[in-house]
């Protein structure tokens, strides 16, 4: 008997199929805003952190941060106004899971934004949506805008005595500007150079006042957590690890997006769990025909790649680093056996080095160094020393600056080199490739020696 | 009061404070390029990162508060090797073209990789090209391929003057420092960034190509463009001017001073100063002299001047020339006047009106400040300084002591080249009453100059027979006795009986 | 230290730039703009945070690209120095600083529209151009094309905008056709 397919679990993608999703109407319809009025009349700011943090459910953007630890992290008693920076700079390359959310259900995110905004007392949301994005733009202005028709944002919602605003704020071309200080930077009408916490946004954000800065799909996620309580989250997915205090597990669903050389890219909402093996095979339809897989990064561009044998692994949190990976935003990127991983690097690296805001030293000139000896290699000018000297330049610009695009820039590029010698190897000049295969005989010759 | 370990030392802080100050103020030397302690710190260059025992990454010394329990290594291997990555890192595009510099000998970039000890570049590509030879303004000249982005001449314009003239532009490795389009800066303060700058990515036109560091002499002395008395450091070779930098001191400059003051020495390197004493003779032409045939042939000049006995003084004129200057008038049966300009172009930072860099020591001393031409029988004379044409000519003086050969008005019979501000040594008394210490710079000015107040006390002593001429501490100590300065605190080090003399 | 005399100074490698005379600021903003600015300014505690918002606004009404005119004219408006404006334009790469022609293409050059046959595209769209390079305008004035980094339509790879309008599973003879429709 063929073997079950892992099963969709649609929440988030409830809606995504229905004509006209994206108007009130039809949300409305659908559910929406039902909970934001619960929220509002049975519950208090502090009941609903608190059903965040019991469901356990972590921030979708990449960094995995309890949400409801987040929350709880804005100062109450204040004299400043306190925001919500809804994270829609949705830029991480592979990923378009927020695109898909703010396009097809747009009011299913303002009601995340808008329960979040009761729980912190919040009363003014952004939502900054990158500029290469003008749909996602439009539904929401359209969502804002209805909603402030049918009395869901504004003064007073709904009789409760609760008022808060929503706006989009447009960026204009920046990856860097996801990183949550970054976001705030871009925020206030400057360059988007994050910034060194603490302190911390949820103390000190935009304009110097209390900030939350969610992703789109984390706050997207809240709604459906105030219907169905936190403990029923938190059972789906994968549970914390037991034997680790600190695990948070990966509760509930995600949405999970497949890009590349793969025959039916796309993306899916399923409870965690599924292998990337079975999200490539079972839903994205496996590799081109005549075409076999190579490597995969398993979400975004910002992860180690797993290469066609490591891929029987679950889509968690945990799961992921335990392999040396990481969930990333969980939207794969598949290469096959056509692209040459040094030409893919060096891809990689020029995306880095375009995108490095250009203020930490390492990130700065680093990034453009790697991809500039990538260059070399793909002149088939490069050297046994270049490899090296690329693992020296890992160490000097990982975890030496203020935001991860340098850890990220890292990541991929390292485990491709180790994984994918040969080809680097197949790239050097003649002279090298043959130090190269006398130092690899030499090697075996000891191993046998040894043994 | 909490503390934090330090290369294993037991070190008290204020809350708040950062890791690099509670180090920097005990003496250990953590090394940085972004970090000025006037300024937001950005912890950008990266070169700071310490080791902080049991955190896994190394953290940015300017921007990492210090903690109760908190154990930092600045020399562990952690903190070495993130110290020598940084530094490759900001050489990889670097032009080093140290050899044509100017920041070559004081450049940070020279010194830690000196001191790191990387003789080789592992790089095997092309570097990145950017902009050279940008103007910033009128004086400065910028490098973008020599730049380390450490923001801090635009931090200085967004934080210190508040104009905000320069931005950084572009990102990744093609950032750049750009400036208003309407090509000027606004402040009066834009050199600041020249020193600011820890590299060679910020010359000043004035200074660009004109020495090596190393072949020039430096001496802690004082600005006397105008009262406020900014500690600075000049910077002189084979006789000439080369360049004037600010010395901090934080009660009265901070680390900076304005460009004015700073480019206000062209007469300093003037082609026709006095450089040896003159007599008229019969004739009514000049005749160059000693000191010795100058002090007979003033003294005579003096004993027979009718018109006037007094003696007027540049505004910045020292204390003990001041004091001379009195004894000098009395003698003669006159009394000794200033003259000071002021000026209508105060800020709220540094510059005042009062330009007489010594007009409030003047004041203190019961000196009157003379504002029309009135008669006197000696002048001491800076030019460009604070005696106007008018007054030093329509004085009709004898005697005088003058900077420069063009400056010398033709009622006098006998004149004394007199040193400049950069060549005199003594004492001033700023706007706020603070005495600072003017010493004459190392190889500035022509040399073999006598100081004024000791050629004063010798032509008093001339005039009159009881009065036996006072060394500088003497005239110092008169000073002192004077009731307006009872209360007044003077610099360490001019003790009396030392005597300094100008130029050297 | 005895007293050397200074050499004759050593001649400057490169002369400095001749100093650019500064731009007349435009008025801004023109009565096309003046409420939609207003109402972008009226959504923020501080002025400059509507900068960008205003300047893609800007962008759009003179002719696709911002010039030292506009750049002052905006500046002026928010309250900020020019400086600051350039340092926010030259940093996000929706902006253009040169004239950008009458159409402007965007083509994603990441690693799944890269995978996707991407480089291959942005050549056609180069060739199309008449134009040396992605982000100089081709010679005859009509196309600017752009590499940009992941747009975020990777389900749909490889994805190029045409002014503004995503275009998704773009073949060459698609963006062909795509910029031929171009007036």
């Amino acid at each position: 008997m063929a073997k079950k397919r892992y099963p969709e679990t649609k929440i988030l993608s409830k809606n995504f199929d229905k004509e006209n999703s994206w108007t009130f109407d039809v949300a409305r319809e659908n559910g929406a805003y039902t909970m934001f009025e619960k929220a509002l009349k049975e519950m208090t700011p502090d009941q609903v952190i608190e059903e965040v943090k019991t469901s356990r459910l972590r921030g979708r953007g990449g960094a995995g941060f309890p949400t409801g630890v987040k929350w709880s992290f804005v100062p109450k008693d204040v004299d400043k106004p306190k925001y919500l920076a809804l994270n829609a700079d949705e830029s991480e390359p592979g990923t378009f899971k927020d695109r898909w959310l703010m396009e097809l259900d747009p009011h299913m995110v303002l009601e995340g934004c808008l329960i979040c905004a009761y729980a912190t007392g919040l009363s003014t949301i952004y939502i900054y949506v990158r500029g290469e994005y003008p749909l996602s733009q439009e539904r929401l202005w359209g969502a804002i805008r209805e909603a402030e028709e049918k009395g869901f944002l504004g003064e007073n919602i709904q009789g409760s005595g609760f008022s808060c605003n929503a706006y989009v704020h447009t960026g204009a071309g920046a990856y860097i500007c996801g990183e949550e200080t970054g976001l705030l930077e871009s925020l206030e009408g400057k360059r988007g150079h994050p910034r060194i916490k603490p302190p911390f946004p949820a103390v000190e954000g935009a304009f110097g006042c209390p900030t939350v800065i969610n992703n789109v799909e984390t706050l997207a996620h809240v709604p459906w957590i105030i219907e169905h309580g936190g403990e029923a989250f938190a059972k789906q997915g994968i549970a914390p690890d037991p034997d680790n205090p600190r695990s948070n597990g990966s509760t509930g669903t995600k949405l999970f997006g497949v890009s590349g050389d793969i025959k039916t890219p796309g993306c899916w909402e399923f409870e965690f769990g599924i292998t990337v093996k079975e999200l490539l095979y079972d839903y994205a339809g496996g590799p081109l025909d005549g075409r076999e897989i190579k490597a995969v990064i398993p979400g975004g561009l910002s992860m180690p790649v797993l290469t066609a044998d490591e891929l029987d692994v679950p889509m968690g949190f945990d799961d992921l680093v335990k392999v040396g990976s990481g969930l990333g935003t969980a939207c794969a990127i598949v290469m096959d056996d056509t692209c040459c991983m040094v030409e893919a690097s060096e891809n990689i690296a020029h995306f880095f080095a375009d995108e490095s805001c250009g203020q930490c030293t390492p990130c700065r000139e680093g990034c453009h160094w790697m991809e500039k000896i990538f260059k070399k290699f793909n002149a088939n000018q490069g050297t046994r020393s270049d490899l090296d000297l690329l693992e020296g330049l890992f160490v000097n610009i990982e975890g030496r600056t203020i935001c991860a695009l340098a850890d990220a820039a890292v990541w991929p590029l390292r485990s491709i080199i180790r994984k994918f010698r040969h080809e680097f190897v197949a790239k050097m000049t003649p002279e090298e490739q043959a130090a190269e295969k006398e130092a690899q005989a030499e090697k075996a010759r000891e191993t046998a020696g040894v043994s | 009061m909490p503390t934090i370990k330090i290369n294993g030392r037991d070190l008290e802080y204020e809350p708040g404070e950062t890791v690099i100050q509670v180090a920097h103020r005990n003496g250990i030397d953590v090394a940085h390029y972004c970090y000025h302690p006037s300024m937001s710190p950005e912890g950008n260059c990266r070169i700071c990162m310490v080791e902080v025992e049991g955190w896994p990454k190394p953290v940015v010394s300017c921007k990492q508060l210090c903690g109760e329990n908190m154990a930092v290594q600045t020399e562990s291997e952690l903190a070495q090797s993130a110290r020598a990555g940084t530094m490759e890192m900001l050489l990889v595009n670097h032009p080093l073209d140290c050899p044509i510099c100017d920041q070559a000998g004081e450049c940070h970039l020279q010194e830690y990789s000196y001191e790191l000890g990387h003789g080789e570049s592992r790089s095997t590509t092309p570097k990145t090209h950017l902009p050279k030879n940008v103007p910033f303004g009128e004086e400065i000249v910028y490098d973008a391929e020599r730049c380390i982005k450490c923001t801090l001449c635009v931090r200085f314009c967004n934080e210190i003057t508040k104009t905000g003239e320069l931005a950084m532009a572009n990102r990744s490795d093609n950032e750049q420092v750009v400036m208003t389009s309407k090509g000027e800066f606004t402040t009066n303060y834009s050199m600041n960034i020249v020193d600011l700058c820890p590299v060679g990515a910020l010359t000043s036109r004035d200074f660009r190509f004109k020495s090596r560091l190393w072949f020039m002499d430096f001496t802690p002395s004082l600005c006397t463009g105008c009262a406020r008395g900014c500690n600075v450091t000049i910077g002189g070779r084979g006789g000439r001017f080369m360049r004037m930098e600010p010395r901090e001191n934080q009660d009265v400059n901070q680390w900076w001073m304005c460009d004015p003051g700073r480019l206000g020495y062209g007469h300093v390197n003037s082609e026709t100063r006095l450089a040896t004493p003159a007599v008229r003779d019969a004739n009514g032409q000049w005749q160059p002299a000693t000191f010795e045939q100058a002090i007979v042939a003033a003294s005579a000049a003096l004993k027979d001047a009718r018109e006037s006995h007094d003696v007027l003084l540049d505004g910045g004129a020292t204390l003990e020339e001041l004091e001379a200057a009195r004894a000098l008038a009395s003698a003669m049966g006159g009394q000794a006047r200033f003259a000071a300009a002021t000026g209508d172009d105060a800020d709220e930072f540094l510059i005042v009106n009062e330009k007489g860099a010594n007009a409030k020591g003047a004041e203190m001393l019961g000196l009157e400040r003379q504002a029309d031409a009135a008669p006197a029988a000696v002048l001491v004379v800076e030019r460009d300084g604070n005696v106007p044409a008018a007054l030093r000519d329509g004085a009709g003086a004898v005697v005088a002591f003058v900077t420069d050969a063009t400056n010398v008005p033709d009622s006098v019979r006998v004149a004394f080249p007199y040193g400049s501000w950069a060549e005199r040594s003594g004492l001033l008394v700023n706007v706020d009453g603070r005495v600072q210490e003017l010493r004459a710079a190392r190889q500035v000015g022509p040399g073999n100059l006598s100081p004024a107040f000791a050629l004063m006390e010798e032509l008093t002593g001339e005039l009159d027979g009881n009065h036996v001429p006072r060394d500088r501490g003497e005239l110092v100590a008169a000073v002192k006795n004077e009731k307006a300065f009872a209360e007044v605190a003077f610099p360490a080090g001019v003790a009396a009986g030392q005597t300094v003399g100008a130029g050297s | 230290m005895s007293a050397t005399p200074p050499r004759a100074p050593a001649a400057a490698p490169k002369d400095v730039e001749a100093r650019q005379p500064a731009p007349t600021p435009v008025a801004f903003p023109p009565a096309a703009l003046k409420d939609e600015c207003e109402a972008i300014l009226s959504r923020y505690p501080t002025r400059q945070a509507a900068l960008i918002p205003i300047l893609l606004l800007a962008q759009g009404h003179y002719d696709n690209w911002v010039s030292p005119e506009v750049e002052a004219g905006v500046a002026e408006y928010i309250g900020v120095s020019d400086s600051h404006v350039r340092g926010v334009l030259s940093f996000y790469s929706m902006f253009n600083l040169k004239p950008a022609g009458k159409h402007e293409v965007w083509v994603c050059r990441t690693l799944t529209c890269w995978l996707r046959g991407a480089a291959k595209l942005r050549d056609t769209a180069l060739e199309k151009a008449q134009a040396e390079r992605a982000g100089v305008v081709g010679e005859d004035g009509k196309f600017l094309v752009k590499n940009m980094e992941c747009l975020g339509l990777c389900e749909v790879a490889p994805a190029v905008f045409v002014d503004g309008v995503a275009h998704t599973n773009v073949t060459n003879e698609k963006l062909v056709e795509l910029m031929d429709a171009c007036e």
